[in-house]
Protein backbone atom coordinates (compact mmCIF):
# COMPACT_ATOMS: atom_id res chain seq x y z
CA UNK A 1 0.00 0.00 0.00
CA UNK A 2 2.62 2.46 1.10
CA UNK A 3 4.99 1.28 -1.62
CA UNK A 4 2.43 1.79 -4.37
CA UNK A 5 1.68 5.25 -3.00
CA UNK A 6 5.38 6.09 -3.07
CA UNK A 7 5.63 4.74 -6.61
CA UNK A 8 2.71 6.85 -7.74
CA UNK A 9 4.16 9.94 -6.13
CA UNK A 10 7.57 9.32 -7.64
CA UNK A 11 6.13 8.74 -11.12
CA UNK A 12 4.04 11.86 -10.76
CA UNK A 13 7.00 13.95 -9.67
CA UNK A 14 9.23 12.61 -12.45
CA UNK A 15 6.57 13.34 -15.04
CA UNK A 16 5.61 16.75 -13.72
CA UNK A 17 8.94 18.25 -12.66
CA UNK A 18 10.37 18.77 -16.17
CA UNK A 19 7.13 20.43 -17.16
CA UNK A 20 7.27 22.71 -14.13
CA UNK A 21 10.93 23.48 -14.63
CA UNK A 22 10.50 24.44 -18.26
CA UNK A 23 7.18 26.19 -17.76
CA UNK A 24 9.05 28.68 -15.58
CA UNK A 25 11.23 29.68 -18.55
CA UNK A 26 8.25 30.95 -20.46
CA UNK A 27 7.68 28.14 -22.92
CA UNK A 28 10.89 28.34 -24.96
CA UNK A 29 12.26 24.82 -24.49
CA UNK A 30 9.33 22.43 -24.19
CA UNK A 31 9.41 19.18 -22.31
CA UNK A 32 7.44 17.35 -25.01
CA UNK A 33 10.50 17.09 -27.26
CA UNK A 34 12.45 14.42 -25.31
CA UNK A 35 9.28 12.41 -24.75
CA UNK A 36 8.56 12.65 -28.48
CA UNK A 37 11.97 11.11 -29.23
CA UNK A 38 11.30 8.27 -26.77
CA UNK A 39 7.82 7.76 -28.21
CA UNK A 40 9.21 7.66 -31.75
CA UNK A 41 11.75 5.00 -30.82
CA UNK A 42 9.37 2.83 -28.81
CA UNK A 43 6.57 3.18 -31.35
CA UNK A 44 8.83 2.16 -34.21
CA UNK A 45 10.12 -0.80 -32.18
CA UNK A 46 6.64 -2.06 -31.34
CA UNK A 47 5.39 -1.52 -34.88
CA UNK A 48 8.32 -3.29 -36.56
CA UNK A 49 8.19 -6.14 -34.09
CA UNK A 50 4.51 -6.84 -34.64
CA UNK A 51 4.91 -6.26 -38.39
CA UNK A 52 7.68 -8.85 -38.41
CA UNK A 53 5.46 -11.35 -36.59
CA UNK A 54 2.61 -10.75 -39.02
CA UNK A 55 4.80 -10.98 -42.10
CA UNK A 56 6.36 -14.15 -40.76
CA UNK A 57 2.92 -15.72 -40.34
CA UNK A 58 1.90 -14.65 -43.84
CA UNK A 59 5.11 -15.96 -45.40
CA UNK A 60 4.86 -19.22 -43.46
CA UNK A 61 1.34 -19.73 -44.79
CA UNK A 62 2.43 -18.97 -48.34
CA UNK A 63 5.44 -21.30 -48.17
CA UNK A 64 3.20 -24.01 -46.76
CA UNK A 65 0.78 -23.55 -49.62
CA UNK A 66 3.56 -23.59 -52.23
CA UNK A 67 4.96 -26.79 -50.73
CA UNK A 68 1.55 -28.42 -51.05
CA UNK A 69 0.80 -27.03 -54.51
CA UNK A 70 4.01 -26.20 -56.38
CA UNK A 71 1.98 -25.66 -59.54
CA UNK A 72 0.21 -22.64 -58.06
CA UNK A 73 3.43 -21.03 -56.86
CA UNK A 74 3.17 -17.95 -59.10
CA UNK A 75 -0.33 -16.98 -58.01
CA UNK A 76 0.37 -17.68 -54.34
CA UNK A 77 3.50 -15.54 -54.55
CA UNK A 78 1.56 -12.63 -56.04
CA UNK A 79 -1.10 -12.84 -53.36
CA UNK A 80 1.59 -13.10 -50.68
CA UNK A 81 3.42 -10.02 -51.95
CA UNK A 82 0.20 -7.97 -51.96
CA UNK A 83 -0.56 -9.16 -48.45
CA UNK A 84 2.95 -8.35 -47.28
CA UNK A 85 2.64 -4.86 -48.76
CA UNK A 86 -0.62 -4.26 -46.92
CA UNK A 87 0.86 -5.51 -43.63
CA UNK A 88 4.01 -3.49 -44.13
CA UNK A 89 2.09 -0.29 -44.72
CA UNK A 90 0.85 -0.43 -41.12
CA UNK A 91 4.41 -0.29 -39.86
CA UNK A 92 5.15 2.46 -42.36
CA UNK A 93 2.35 4.62 -40.91
CA UNK A 94 4.22 4.44 -37.60
CA UNK A 95 7.47 5.21 -39.40
CA UNK A 96 5.92 8.35 -40.89
CA UNK A 97 4.62 9.39 -37.46
CA UNK A 98 8.07 8.73 -35.95
CA UNK A 99 9.74 10.77 -38.68
CA UNK A 100 7.26 13.61 -38.04
CA UNK A 101 7.99 13.45 -34.31
CA UNK A 102 11.75 13.46 -34.89
CA UNK A 103 12.21 15.87 -37.78
CA UNK A 104 9.13 18.06 -38.13
CA UNK A 105 8.35 18.32 -34.38
CA UNK A 106 4.85 19.80 -34.50
CA UNK A 107 4.80 20.07 -30.68
CA UNK A 108 8.01 21.34 -29.17
CA UNK B 1 13.92 15.89 -43.27
CA UNK B 2 17.37 17.01 -44.28
CA UNK B 3 18.69 16.53 -40.75
CA UNK B 4 20.81 13.45 -41.49
CA UNK B 5 20.81 12.96 -45.24
CA UNK B 6 23.22 14.69 -47.53
CA UNK B 7 21.36 16.86 -50.03
CA UNK B 8 21.75 15.77 -53.66
CA UNK B 9 24.88 17.01 -55.36
CA UNK B 10 23.28 18.41 -58.49
CA UNK B 11 20.67 21.10 -57.79
CA UNK B 12 19.20 24.03 -59.65
CA UNK B 13 18.39 27.03 -57.43
CA UNK B 14 14.68 27.73 -57.35
CA UNK B 15 13.71 24.23 -58.48
CA UNK B 16 12.79 21.77 -55.71
CA UNK B 17 15.01 18.69 -55.68
CA UNK B 18 12.23 16.18 -56.20
CA UNK B 19 11.00 18.09 -59.29
CA UNK B 20 14.52 18.20 -60.74
CA UNK B 21 15.03 14.47 -60.23
CA UNK B 22 11.56 13.75 -61.61
CA UNK B 23 12.80 15.48 -64.75
CA UNK B 24 15.92 13.27 -64.70
CA UNK B 25 13.74 10.15 -64.48
CA UNK B 26 11.53 11.46 -67.31
CA UNK B 27 14.57 12.18 -69.43
CA UNK B 28 15.95 8.67 -68.88
CA UNK B 29 12.62 7.13 -69.86
CA UNK B 30 12.26 9.35 -72.93
CA UNK B 31 15.77 8.45 -74.13
CA UNK B 32 15.06 4.74 -73.54
CA UNK B 33 11.75 4.88 -75.42
CA UNK B 34 13.33 6.81 -78.28
CA UNK B 35 16.19 4.33 -78.54
CA UNK B 36 13.74 1.44 -78.45
CA UNK B 37 11.46 2.74 -81.21
CA UNK B 38 14.01 4.37 -83.53
CA UNK B 39 14.64 1.28 -85.65
CA UNK B 40 11.59 -0.87 -85.11
CA UNK B 41 12.28 -4.37 -86.35
CA UNK B 42 10.13 -7.49 -86.57
CA UNK B 43 12.90 -9.42 -84.86
CA UNK B 44 13.82 -7.07 -82.01
CA UNK B 45 17.40 -6.50 -80.93
CA UNK B 46 19.07 -4.53 -78.18
CA UNK B 47 17.01 -1.83 -76.47
CA UNK B 48 13.84 -2.68 -78.36
CA UNK B 49 14.14 -6.27 -77.19
CA UNK B 50 14.54 -5.22 -73.58
CA UNK B 51 11.62 -2.78 -73.61
CA UNK B 52 9.39 -5.36 -75.31
CA UNK B 53 10.24 -7.86 -72.61
CA UNK B 54 9.36 -5.35 -69.90
CA UNK B 55 6.07 -4.42 -71.54
CA UNK B 56 5.20 -8.08 -72.05
CA UNK B 57 5.60 -8.58 -68.32
CA UNK B 58 3.15 -5.74 -67.71
CA UNK B 59 0.72 -7.25 -70.24
CA UNK B 60 0.94 -10.67 -68.59
CA UNK B 61 0.17 -9.07 -65.22
CA UNK B 62 -2.78 -7.15 -66.70
CA UNK B 63 -4.18 -10.31 -68.28
CA UNK B 64 -3.74 -12.12 -65.01
CA UNK B 65 -5.34 -9.54 -62.72
CA UNK B 66 -7.93 -7.63 -64.74
CA UNK B 67 -8.76 -10.14 -67.46
CA UNK B 68 -9.55 -9.76 -71.13
CA UNK B 69 -10.03 -6.01 -71.44
CA UNK B 70 -7.11 -5.31 -69.12
CA UNK B 71 -4.77 -4.35 -71.96
CA UNK B 72 -6.67 -1.07 -72.41
CA UNK B 73 -4.99 0.12 -69.22
CA UNK B 74 -1.47 -0.78 -70.35
CA UNK B 75 -0.43 2.86 -71.03
CA UNK B 76 -1.48 4.01 -67.54
CA UNK B 77 -0.09 1.05 -65.63
CA UNK B 78 3.17 0.71 -67.56
CA UNK B 79 3.87 4.45 -67.40
CA UNK B 80 3.32 4.53 -63.65
CA UNK B 81 5.38 1.38 -63.15
CA UNK B 82 8.31 2.46 -65.30
CA UNK B 83 8.36 5.95 -63.81
CA UNK B 84 8.30 4.69 -60.23
CA UNK B 85 10.93 2.04 -60.99
CA UNK B 86 13.26 4.59 -62.60
CA UNK B 87 12.67 7.05 -59.77
CA UNK B 88 13.39 4.39 -57.14
CA UNK B 89 16.56 3.29 -58.90
CA UNK B 90 17.78 6.92 -59.11
CA UNK B 91 17.95 6.92 -55.33
CA UNK B 92 20.52 4.11 -55.40
CA UNK B 93 23.08 6.23 -57.24
CA UNK B 94 25.19 8.11 -54.67
CA UNK B 95 24.76 11.85 -54.97
CA UNK B 96 21.35 11.67 -56.60
CA UNK B 97 18.00 11.42 -54.84
CA UNK B 98 14.89 9.34 -55.39
CA UNK B 99 11.94 11.59 -56.33
CA UNK B 100 9.70 8.93 -54.74
CA UNK B 101 11.44 9.59 -51.42
CA UNK B 102 9.42 12.79 -51.26
CA UNK B 103 5.78 12.76 -50.27
CA UNK B 104 4.74 15.16 -53.07
CA UNK B 105 5.67 12.74 -55.87
CA UNK B 106 4.04 9.70 -54.31
CA UNK B 107 0.84 11.57 -53.44
CA UNK B 108 0.65 12.75 -57.05
CA UNK B 109 0.94 9.17 -58.33
CA UNK B 110 -1.57 7.86 -55.80
CA UNK B 111 -4.10 10.59 -56.64
CA UNK B 112 -3.78 9.76 -60.35
CA UNK B 113 -4.60 6.13 -59.55
CA UNK B 114 -7.46 7.09 -57.19
CA UNK B 115 -9.21 9.39 -59.67
CA UNK B 116 -8.57 7.10 -62.65
CA UNK B 117 -10.08 3.95 -61.22
CA UNK B 118 -13.21 5.80 -60.16
CA UNK B 119 -13.51 7.36 -63.62
CA UNK B 120 -13.05 3.91 -65.20
CA UNK B 121 -15.76 2.46 -62.98
CA UNK B 122 -18.20 5.30 -63.67
CA UNK B 123 -17.59 5.15 -67.40
CA UNK B 124 -18.15 1.41 -67.40
CA UNK B 125 -21.60 1.38 -65.76
CA UNK B 126 -22.72 4.97 -65.22
CA UNK B 127 -22.74 7.07 -62.10
CA UNK B 128 -25.73 5.73 -60.18
CA UNK B 129 -25.00 1.99 -60.54
CA UNK B 130 -21.40 2.71 -59.59
CA UNK B 131 -22.50 4.52 -56.45
CA UNK B 132 -24.93 1.70 -55.78
CA UNK B 133 -22.16 -0.84 -55.47
CA UNK B 134 -20.72 1.20 -52.62
CA UNK B 135 -23.75 0.06 -50.63
CA UNK B 136 -22.45 -3.45 -50.95
CA UNK B 137 -24.36 -6.66 -51.41
CA UNK B 138 -26.98 -5.63 -48.85
CA UNK B 139 -29.30 -3.91 -51.31
CA UNK B 140 -29.99 -7.07 -53.30
CA UNK B 141 -29.95 -9.53 -50.41
CA UNK B 142 -33.08 -10.58 -48.61
CA UNK B 143 -32.23 -10.32 -44.94
CA UNK B 144 -35.64 -11.18 -43.45
CA UNK B 145 -38.78 -12.76 -44.90
CA UNK B 146 -40.90 -9.98 -43.40
CA UNK B 147 -40.69 -7.05 -45.80
CA UNK B 148 -41.17 -4.33 -43.19
CA UNK B 149 -38.42 -5.71 -40.94
CA UNK B 150 -36.20 -6.18 -43.98
CA UNK B 151 -36.70 -2.55 -45.01
CA UNK B 152 -36.05 -1.26 -41.49
CA UNK B 153 -32.80 -3.21 -41.17
CA UNK B 154 -31.62 -2.04 -44.56
CA UNK B 155 -32.43 1.55 -43.63
CA UNK B 156 -29.95 1.23 -40.76
CA UNK B 157 -27.31 -1.00 -42.34
CA UNK B 158 -26.97 0.44 -45.83
CA UNK B 159 -25.87 3.96 -44.76
CA UNK B 160 -23.42 2.36 -42.32
CA UNK B 161 -22.01 0.14 -45.05
CA UNK B 162 -21.82 3.10 -47.42
CA UNK B 163 -19.80 5.18 -44.94
CA UNK B 164 -17.41 2.31 -44.22
CA UNK B 165 -16.91 1.66 -47.93
CA UNK B 166 -16.21 5.35 -48.64
CA UNK B 167 -13.64 5.49 -45.84
CA UNK B 168 -11.94 2.34 -47.11
CA UNK B 169 -11.75 3.85 -50.59
CA UNK B 170 -10.29 7.06 -49.17
CA UNK B 171 -7.65 5.05 -47.32
CA UNK B 172 -6.39 3.53 -50.56
CA UNK B 173 -4.51 6.56 -51.98
CA UNK B 174 -3.24 7.33 -48.47
CA UNK B 175 -1.71 3.89 -48.05
CA UNK B 176 -0.40 3.83 -51.65
CA UNK B 177 1.39 7.15 -51.20
CA UNK B 178 2.66 6.49 -47.68
CA UNK B 179 3.92 2.98 -48.50
CA UNK B 180 6.08 4.13 -51.40
CA UNK B 181 7.27 7.24 -49.56
CA UNK B 182 7.97 5.38 -46.32
CA UNK B 183 9.99 2.66 -48.00
CA UNK B 184 12.10 5.07 -50.02
CA UNK B 185 12.64 7.66 -47.28
CA UNK B 186 13.21 4.98 -44.65
CA UNK B 187 15.86 3.26 -46.76
CA UNK B 188 17.51 6.61 -47.38
CA UNK B 189 17.63 7.50 -43.69
CA UNK B 190 18.92 4.02 -42.84
CA UNK B 191 21.76 4.35 -45.36
CA UNK B 192 22.57 7.85 -44.07
CA UNK B 193 22.75 6.56 -40.48
CA UNK B 194 24.97 3.66 -41.55
CA UNK B 195 27.33 6.06 -43.33
CA UNK B 196 27.45 8.27 -40.23
CA UNK B 197 28.29 5.25 -38.06
CA UNK B 198 30.95 4.08 -40.51
CA UNK B 199 32.53 7.52 -40.62
CA UNK B 200 32.59 7.69 -36.82
CA UNK B 201 34.10 4.21 -36.62
CA UNK B 202 36.83 5.04 -39.16
CA UNK B 203 37.60 8.26 -37.30
CA UNK B 204 37.91 6.26 -34.09
CA UNK B 205 40.23 3.75 -35.78
CA UNK B 206 42.60 6.57 -36.75
CA UNK B 207 42.46 8.27 -33.36
CA UNK B 208 45.82 6.81 -32.35
CA UNK B 209 45.38 4.54 -29.36
CA UNK B 210 46.06 0.84 -29.79
CA UNK B 211 42.66 -0.31 -28.52
CA UNK B 212 40.86 2.01 -30.92
CA UNK B 213 42.83 0.59 -33.84
CA UNK B 214 42.21 -2.99 -32.71
CA UNK B 215 38.45 -2.48 -32.35
CA UNK B 216 37.78 0.32 -34.82
CA UNK B 217 39.45 -1.22 -37.86
CA UNK B 218 37.49 -4.52 -37.85
CA UNK B 219 34.40 -2.59 -36.83
CA UNK B 220 34.59 -0.18 -39.74
CA UNK B 221 35.37 -3.00 -42.16
CA UNK B 222 32.33 -4.87 -40.82
CA UNK B 223 30.10 -1.83 -41.24
CA UNK B 224 31.34 -1.22 -44.79
CA UNK B 225 30.79 -4.87 -45.70
CA UNK B 226 27.30 -4.84 -44.13
CA UNK B 227 26.32 -1.67 -45.97
CA UNK B 228 27.64 -2.64 -49.38
CA UNK B 229 26.80 -6.35 -49.37
CA UNK B 230 23.52 -6.37 -47.46
CA UNK B 231 21.87 -2.95 -47.24
CA UNK B 232 22.55 -1.88 -50.80
CA UNK B 233 21.18 -5.09 -52.41
CA UNK B 234 18.25 -4.82 -49.98
CA UNK B 235 17.52 -1.30 -51.25
CA UNK B 236 17.72 -2.58 -54.82
CA UNK B 237 15.19 -5.29 -53.96
CA UNK B 238 12.93 -2.77 -52.20
CA UNK B 239 13.08 -0.43 -55.21
CA UNK B 240 11.95 -3.20 -57.56
CA UNK B 241 9.39 -4.59 -55.12
CA UNK B 242 7.76 -1.25 -54.34
CA UNK B 243 7.33 -0.43 -58.03
CA UNK B 244 5.80 -3.88 -58.52
CA UNK B 245 3.48 -3.47 -55.54
CA UNK B 246 2.31 -0.03 -56.66
CA UNK B 247 1.51 -1.38 -60.12
CA UNK B 248 -0.10 -4.52 -58.70
CA UNK B 249 -2.38 -2.56 -56.35
CA UNK B 250 -3.29 -0.16 -59.15
CA UNK B 251 -4.40 -3.14 -61.23
CA UNK B 252 -6.29 -4.66 -58.31
CA UNK B 253 -8.16 -1.38 -57.74
CA UNK B 254 -9.02 -1.04 -61.44
CA UNK B 255 -10.14 -4.67 -61.50
CA UNK B 256 -12.31 -3.97 -58.46
CA UNK B 257 -13.94 -0.98 -60.12
CA UNK B 258 -14.53 -2.87 -63.37
CA UNK B 259 -15.54 -6.30 -62.11
CA UNK B 260 -17.42 -5.74 -58.86
CA UNK B 261 -19.98 -3.78 -60.78
CA UNK B 262 -20.46 -6.47 -63.39
CA UNK B 263 -22.04 -9.17 -61.27
CA UNK B 264 -24.66 -6.91 -59.74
Amino acid sequence: MRRSLMLTLMTWSVLSVPGLAFAAEGGTGGWVGPFAVIAAGFGMGIASGLCGLAQGRATAGAVDAIARQPGAAARIQTAMIIGLALIESLALYVFVIAAILLFVQPVK
Amino acid sequence: MGAIEHPPILTIPGVPDQVLYTWVAMLALIVLSFAATRHLALVPRGVQNMMEMVLEQFMALLDDVIGQDGRRFLPLVATLGLFILTANLLGLIPGLMAPTGNLNTTVACALIVFITYHVIGVRKVGLLPYLRHFAGPLLDAELFPNRAVDFAFKLVLVPLYFVIEVVSHLARPLSLALRLFGNMAGGHILLAVMFLLTAGMIGWAFSGSLGAIGLGLPGSLLLIAFTSWFLFPLKLLVALLQAFIFVMLTMVYIAGAVQEVEHH
